[in-house]
């Protein structure tokens, strides 16, 4: 990048023509703009064949969430945030996505990963199958499946990855490996279910059967027989009583469940690999402790899989940005955000662009919102201060609402820290509760939100996608969310 | 406008905590979080090891109470509005508080932020009615409105 921008500014030094006529010339933004515009000139299609294919998803990262992200990584730089850029912020292509599911305006994760790992869209709460099916009624999945990117991969001789924050059974890893009516069915299928096993079960038979490789998550819970207990105190949930870590080992896996075996994983690019992590969900990356970070799992993976000569495809999810909004805990949101766009960084740099589409993008949006009118440096988690009139950066004192409070820059439109309180009798009312700047950026403090629901919601809103590598210049405009998976099919696949 | 703020900022210092009724500051106590009883998985903070038997200050959020007319009900960092005892599915925050009032307490909503004073107690303890095993506690508890 700065290479070419010396190299632009030489070239702008011959043709002056404009800039004796705008007043403007020699100020920053100005220049700045200037250069961005011979950079666009300069850009060129990557029309190679993608030999890998990386998408990476930060569950629950909409614009309105990544903006917030954005600001944080900038201000912990040290700056204001909001000009900071984050690694793939920087990526050549970029669309917007919608991303709702066939019969849902808000869509969850497993319609939306069926989308992206599939390319069609479905219903909310199903994975690896059309819109045909009726939710949780096992009867309507003959005939209904569909094919993910994992097995065109895997056809093409090229070895397959999915590794996730959240549970590996989860929604989003799962749109990999499984196909299931219902996403909950993580350990178990309802009596008379015929049509399909259980989720946790599917991963097991996708690993021995050498469709999957490498998978790393939490969810250990669902892997371990009801009744017995194994690493870090989990009791597993399986009632059918099968250990499917074991059966796993038996045929040749490895397994890793903390740092320790995480480092002592044979990444040889022969052993199915099987990690994980926690009982439940992986931890924050506020909170985390002899876990690998995503970053660390990503390395992994690529180390893994790039030995085999034909690529790979490896899916990486963020799951718990999600979490976080959903716990309207924005400062936990941002961390995880981070660590995922450090993931994406670490990708970059183990990959060629020549030959390695790598796809940024999120599900599905939250129900989160900003403030206004913020200063320059007001912290993005803390309180919405004052502009200063002579100057850039925002006053010290914050803005205070009509109800003579102030307020934070971020909020969420519902969620358990609804500002509505029950009072006796049913009703709900309630005031703001005061806040400091330095209590708003408490790791555990809960944005205020409007409505009262036990959980903080996705929203419907446009997520984006950043793409650089082969074909990557696809990514356009504003697009159906399963046109993600058409792009990456095309650049594997072209001749 | 200013003139608020600067008395808002001063406040909060003198009180060290800007939001503890006034009761409990007159005691001369600071509300601490939840977390810093803990250290770490299933440790206890030094801290906590410290003030065993004391009577300490904790805020929290009061999550929805199995039955009316207890004794018994868990402190919560966030807010948590599902009865952890009626939805199996409920995932339990780790750091959490089991309190024991001194009477029976009259409900508060899961989203109305509360402080807590009572004996700290730690230590496996499996709740007889309920089944709820708690790890640390506070008797002898009282609560207010933060
Ligand atoms: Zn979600």
């Amino acid at each position: 990048m700065r290479t070419l921008s010396l190299g632009i500014a030489a070239l702008l030094a011959g043709t002056t023509a404009m800039a004796q006529d705008v007043a403007q010339a020699d100020n920053e933004w100005f220049t700045a703009g200037q250069e961005r515009v011979q950079a666009e000139l300069a850009k060129t299609q990557n029309t190679n064949t993608a030999r890998n294919v990386i998408l990476m998803i930060s569950d629950g990262n909409g614009v309105g969430s990544n903006y917030v992200t954005r600001l944080f990584m900038g201000q912990q730089a040290g700056g204001l945030g909001d000009d900071h850029v984050i690694h793939f912020e920087n990526y050549p292509n970029l669309a917007l996505v919608k991303t709702y599911n066939v019969n849902s305006q808000t869509p969850d994760s497993a319609g939306t990963g069926t989308a992206m790992m599939a390319g069609v869209k479905t219903n909310i709460g199903v994975v690896g199958v059309n819109s045909n099916v009726v939710r949780g009624d096992c009867s309507t999945l003959p005939g209904n499946t569909v094919t993910a990117i994992s097995e065109i991969a895997d056809g093409m001789g090229k070895s397959v990855g999915a590794i996730s924050t959240a549970r590996i059974t989860h929604a989003t890893p799962a749109s990999m490996y499984a196909k299931t009516v219902d996403r909950n069915f993580e350990d178990s299928v309802p009596e008379g279910c015929t049509e399909q096993t259980d989720i946790a079960s599917q991963l097991l038979e996708a690993m021995t059967g050498g469709l999957i490789d490498i998978a790393m998550g939490g969810g250990r819970r669902h892997f371990v027989p009801e009744g017995v207990e194994v690493e870090e105190g989990t009791g597993g949930r399986r009632a059918d009583g099968r250990n499917l870590i074991e059966e796993a080992q038996e045929a040749g896996a490895y397994y890793a469940w903390n740092m320790e075996t995480f480092a002592a994983a044979p990444l040889d690019g022969e052993t199915p690999i099987l990690g994980l992590f926690e009982s439940s969900h992986m931890q924050y990356e506020a909170d985390r402790e002899d876990e690998p970070s995503l970053a660390e799992m990503t390395a992994a993976a690529i180390e893994h899989l790039s030995q085999n000569e034909n690529g790979f495809v490896l899916m990486v999810e963020a799951g718990r940005v999600d979490h976080a909004n959903h716990a309207t805990n924005a400062a936990r949101m941002v961390r995880d955000g981070a660590a995922f766009a450090e993931a994406v960084a670490m990708a970059d740099e183990m990959t060629d662009d020549e030959e390695t589409l790598i796809v940024v993008t999120a599900d599905h949006e939250h129900a989160i919102a900003m403030n206004g009118y913020c200063a320059r440096g007001s912290p993005v988690l803390g309180l919405c201060m004052q502009a200063d009139n002579a100057g850039i950066e925002h006053t010290g004192e914050p803005i205070l609402a009509n109800d003579g409070k102030p307020y934070t820059v971020i909020g969420y439109l519902n969620g358990a820290s609804s500002v509505l309180i029950e009072q006796p009798g049913g009703e709900y009312f309630g005031a703001r509760p005061d806040v400091t700047n330095e209590e708003a950026q408490d790791i555990d403090y809960v944005q205020q939100a409007l409505v009262p629901l036990s959980s903080e919601t996705h929203s419907g809103e446009d997520v984006a996608v950043y793409a650089k590598g082969p074909f990557s210049h696809l990514y356009d405009g504003t697009i159906e969310q399963n046109v993600i998976f058409h792009v990456m099919h095309h650049a594997m696949t072209a001749e | 406008m200013t003139m608020q703020t600067t008395r808002r900022r001063a406040l909060a210092l003198a009180a060290g905590f800007i939001a503890a009724p006034a009761l409990l500051r007159a005691q001369g106590d600071e509300a601490i979080k939840l977390r810093e009883l803990y250290a770490g998985d299933n440790e206890f903070s030094e801290f906590a090891r410290d003030s065993e038997g004391e009577r300490i200050t904790v805020e929290g959020f009061m999550a929805p109470p199995l039955q009316a007319d207890s004794t018994f009900f868990v402190l919560t960092k966030m807010p948590m509005s599902v009865c952890p005892f009626c939805e199996t599915e409920a995932e339990w925050p780790e750091d959490i508080l089991a309190i024991y009032t001194r009477r029976k307490y009259r409900v508060v909503p899961f989203n109305r932020k509360i402080v807590v004073r009572g004996e700290l107690e730690l230590g496996g303890y499996r709740d007889p009615e309920t089944g709820f095993v708690s790890l640390v506690r506070l008797a002898n508890a009282q609560f207010d409105y933060a």
